[in-house]
């Protein structure tokens, strides 16, 4: 039986490229090139899955900006059918978030609703909890496996101690892990025919919020003596004498 | 003022206790099957919430208790259900939540908080209303009190989402944050059969064994639970020592805490060198036996 499925992306910017200034500790963030978030595309490989044994449509809502094409691009070429890119994004807010995409999702029918459970660049993991309120579906979080059986999922939920292996009737909201799956990549041809398709983008409807006053935002400073041995010999002599007080 | 702690860990519970103690009077809803672990850190009163097992119905069941009482803040501990709680929680009761501190204070009637941003590469210094809290496992040394707390127990609200079973995870006994000197290995090892080749300097320093993400998650090597970093075990020891590791940022996150970081990478260049206390450039195949012998 197919099943519409919406699959929540987000744009970062590439944090493994970022650096920061050595004598200020602030993070280079200008001139980064953007990406689409790792577990996004956990997220769109695990509704692409299920889409190819049971059938459906799986739309993708991004809350970004004019530059989030790539990512929706992205997303279409690992099989997503249909795209929003609500605009108006400018930092990390959950509350915020989750009241923009609420909004967009109240206009999709939907079973299933899917997302990374946190996000690389923030990881506050508040998104999937807010939604699950707004919108009165359960929470499936933190899948590492889902099975989809008529109207219902089942998903094992991996916990810090324990998995547990959970079960919901649609509409239901499932985050899901790193280790969830591969995602896949895609091949030139449907690189190309993905490039050509239509991607939605609206402005993002919401009254603006500066609630949150940043007072820094630094890298953390190391206080490390970063003594480096290059000479092995000499490197494991002093070495072992600090494990050795260490150990005391 | 009050504060309700909540958690489904009990290491993460007696943690917030300790910590939020020193500023408010805590109270504590916990799932944790045995409260005794609990039961002398502080607390006020202990809410067990015995049946309660998923997001949706844990922050059902701390909707009640909440409206039953009057707190100022709700601090909930960082797990995979908790945070589920606190985007839940935040909704419900309209109060503003600030994720993932590691640290907290009042000033002015405003709450300021701090935590890791950019994948742990930058500390973000927050003002906000924000009256619910996520909080990052190692925000205290846990400190016992000599009155125990009283326990009432509390029935959960009803779930929209059934249990199918329970499946315990591969795991030993480790315990990496009460470790005092930790050998942690990386990808730089190379396959799962050189593993034996660390454990006679693991044995020698008597270390526990620990792994980054891909060792721990990704090839599974190592068992999950001695996994290191921003996603796995926030540790402290005396001794680190990183046999193999790059230095990734999230690692980093989660071995901050260290006393002594010794690091040896075969490459020059590699981050983890800017964040140790002393490194050896080379073969960590080469350097481990000699290191295990001068220890002898």
């Amino acid at each position: 039986m197919p099943y519409n499925i919406i699959v929540l992306i987000k744009q970062i910017v590439d944090i493994d490229l970022l650096k920061v200034d050595s004598s200020t500790g602030t993070p280079q963030v200008q001139g980064l090139p953007l990406r689409l978030e790792n577990l996004s595309k956990n997220a769109v490989e695990e509704a692409v899955r299920i889409k190819e044994k049971h059938g459906g449509k799986i739309t993708a809502i991004c809350f970004g900006t004019e530059k989030s094409t790539s990512a929706m691009k992205e997303a279409y070429a690992m099989g997503v059918d249909e795209g929003y890119i609500l605009t108006g994004y400018t930092g990390n807010n959950p509350s915020l978030t989750a009241d923009v995409i609420s909004k967009k999702i109240r206009e999709i029918p939907h079973d299933i609703i899917i997302l990374g459970n946190q996000s690389a660049e923030s990881y506050t993991g508040m998104l999937q909890g807010k939604l699950s309120s707004i919108l009165e579906e359960p929470l499936l979080s933190d899948a590492v496996k889902v099975e989809i059986n008529e109207r219902s999922a089942t998903v094992t939920m991996a916990l810090e101690n324990e998995n547990i292996v959970a079960k919901a009737q649609m509409p239901v909201i499932i985050s899901v892990t790193q280790e969830i799956n591969d995602p896949r990549f895609p091949p030139v041809m449907q690189i190309m025919t993905a490039g050509r398709k239509k991607i939605n983008i609206e402005a993002a409807q919401f009254s603006p919020d500066d609630k949150i006053e940043v007072l820094s935002n630094t890298a953390p400073r190391s206080e490390r003596k970063k003594t480096v041995f290059e000479d092995q010999e000499k490197g494991i002599t002093e070495i072992a004498k600090v494990i050795r007080e260490g150990m005391k | 003022m009050n504060c309700l702690v909540f958690s489904d860990n009990s290491d993460l519970s007696i943690q917030m206790l300790t910590y939020f103690r020193k500023s408010m009077d805590t109270y504590l809803a916990t799932t944790v099957n045995d409260v005794s672990i609990v039961e002398n850190y502080g607390a006020k009163k202990i809410f067990h919430m015995k049946d309660a097992v998923f997001p949706n119905d844990i922050a059902k069941t701390l909707e009640n208790l909440v409206s039953s009482g009057n707190y100022d803040y709700i601090v909930i501990g960082s797990t995979a259900i908790g945070r589920g709680v606190a985007g839940i929680l935040s909704h419900k009761l309209k109060r503003e939540v600030m994720a993932e501190i590691s640290e907290f204070r009042i000033d002015g009637g405003k709450t300021v908080t701090k935590r890791f941003f950019y994948g742990g590469k930058t500390v973000l210094e927050e003002k906000s209303d924000a009256t619910i809290l996520t909080v990052m496992p190692g925000i205290s040394d846990p400190e016992k009190v000599s009155e125990k707390s009283q326990v009432e127990d509390i029935s959960s609200a009803e779930s929209a989402i059934t249990l199918v079973e329970k499946k315990e995870k591969k795991s030993g006994t480790v315990d990496l944050e009460k470790a005092s000197v930790i050998v942690s290995i990386g990808r730089g090892i190379g396959s799962q059969d050189k593993i034996p080749l660390i454990e006679p300097l693991v044995k020698a320093a008597h270390a526990e064994l620990a792994g980054s993400r891909p060792i721990c998650l990704d090839y599974h090597w190592l068992s999950e639970d001695r996994q290191v970093g921003l996603s796995g075990k926030k540790v402290k020891p005396k001794l680190y020592i990183a046999l193999g590791i790059s230095g990734q940022i999230q690692h980093i996150a989660g071995m901050r805490g260290s006393k002594t970081v010794i690091a040896i990478n075969k490459d020059k260049s590699a981050p983890i060198f800017e964040e140790c206390d002393y490194g050896i450039v080379g073969d960590i195949f080469q350097i481990v036996p000699k290191l295990t012998e001068a220890l002898k």
